[in-house]
């Protein structure tokens, strides 16, 4: 349900941007998650609707791309995507691992006119 | 057109949480966020802590609840302040909730200050409240996959309190299978294993919290031992 206060804040976002570049009209809106933030897409875009109705980007498509977990070994340095949910060093083995990608929230961009 | 913009979604939360955790560090408030699922025993770990501590520290509580202060209640009897959120409906607690609440508290006068989110694995980790560290519990009667589901919250988590110990007999819940699993997503991360209704474990938990309190203020042991800052409220 944590998709709800998301889509809230990012309506809020997008809402603001487009007043800031005189939009009509908000056609698409280029977002971000990491796999480890959990946000279930359909669910997320539910909330989304709900957020935008009745404003400008009532009807604006949502283009959602997923990070994939990615770790760095502290042990050999070395750098893997997590496949499954239980982390260790595809090389060493190892479970002392700093996360580099796969936490992101992110708005990259909107479009429309 | 397309507007860049590069910004995180979560960005109003996160300024509001920098804020609350700037005024804690300058207050020198310990701020500890509590998540679990509801039942894991989030509630009587308070219980027995302000229990145990509230002599030699000075404890105050955020209950966010979804309805009801029934929680608050229970911890009542320690006189201490709390401060009750009810989120109606909502399944986390976020940042601007607690710097709402966080004037009704004596901050001065206050070495830390736990609050219990709402009970959930998922939400509560991805919002930042302005603590210190999240603290994780669980309990055995959820069972032993709990880290592999929601690894999350057990990545983010600065201590994990893995309760009902004492209830592992009459459950298939495996120690090994629990503690192999945690050591994939947080190897390293303080595990205690408690039972808070019998008191097993419980007093490597009040020390690991109570050191976290001194590294926290950057005090010495001996500072706390004097208890200056305890004799002065």
């Amino acid at each position: 349900m944590h998709e709800i206060k998301i889509a809230e804040d990012l309506s809020l976002i997008i809402l603001e941007e487009a007043a800031r570049a005189e939009l009509s009209v908000v056609t698409k809106v280029n977002i971000t998650f990491g796999q480890m933030v959990a946000i279930v897409p359909h669910i997320f875009e539910f909330a989304f609707r709900e957020t935008v109705r009745g404003s400008i980007a009532e009807d604006a498509e949502i283009e959602i791309e997923v990070v994939p977990l990615k770790m760095k070994c502290k042990d050999c340095g070395t750098a893997f995507l997590v496949s499954e949910s239980l982390f260790a060093c595809t090389a060493c083995g190892a479970t002392d691992l700093e996360l580099l990608e796969g936490k992101e929230l992110f708005i990259k961009s909107i479009e429309g006119e | 057109m397309e507007i860049k913009i590069m910004k995180n979604i979560l960005d109003r939360n996160q300024n509001k949480a920098e804020e609350v955790r700037n005024l804690l560090i300058s207050k020198k408030v310990l701020m500890v966020n509590i998540i679990s699922s509801p039942g894991a025993g989030k509630t009587t770990l308070l219980e027995h802590t302000c229990e145990v501590l509230n002599p030699v520290l000075r404890i105050g509580v955020i209950e966010g609840d979804i309805t009801t202060d029934r929680d608050a209640l229970r911890l009542k009897k320690y006189n201490i302040p709390i401060v009750v959120i009810n989120t109606e409906g909502g399944c986390h607690l976020d940042s601007h909730s607690i710097s709402k609440v966080l004037n009704s508290f004596d901050l001065d006068n206050l070495d830390i200050l736990f609050v219990e989110n709402v009970g959930n694995l998922i939400c509560p980790s991805q919002f930042d409240l302005g603590e210190a560290f999240k603290i994780a519990v669980v309990s055995t009667t959820e069972g032993d996959d709990k880290p592999a589901k929601y690894p999350m919250l057990f990545r983010e988590a600065k201590a994990i309190l893995l309760n009902k110990t004492d209830l592992i007999p009459y459950t298939n819940f495996s120690m090994t299978s629990f503690r192999s699993d945690l050591k994939k997503i947080n190897a390293g991360v303080p595990l205690f294993e408690i039972s808070c209704t019998k008191g097993d474990g419980m007093k490597e938990w009040y020390e690991w919290i109570k050191g976290q309190i001194l590294f926290h203020d950057g005090i010495s042991g001996n500072d706390l031992l004097n208890s200056s800052k305890r004799e002065s409220s």
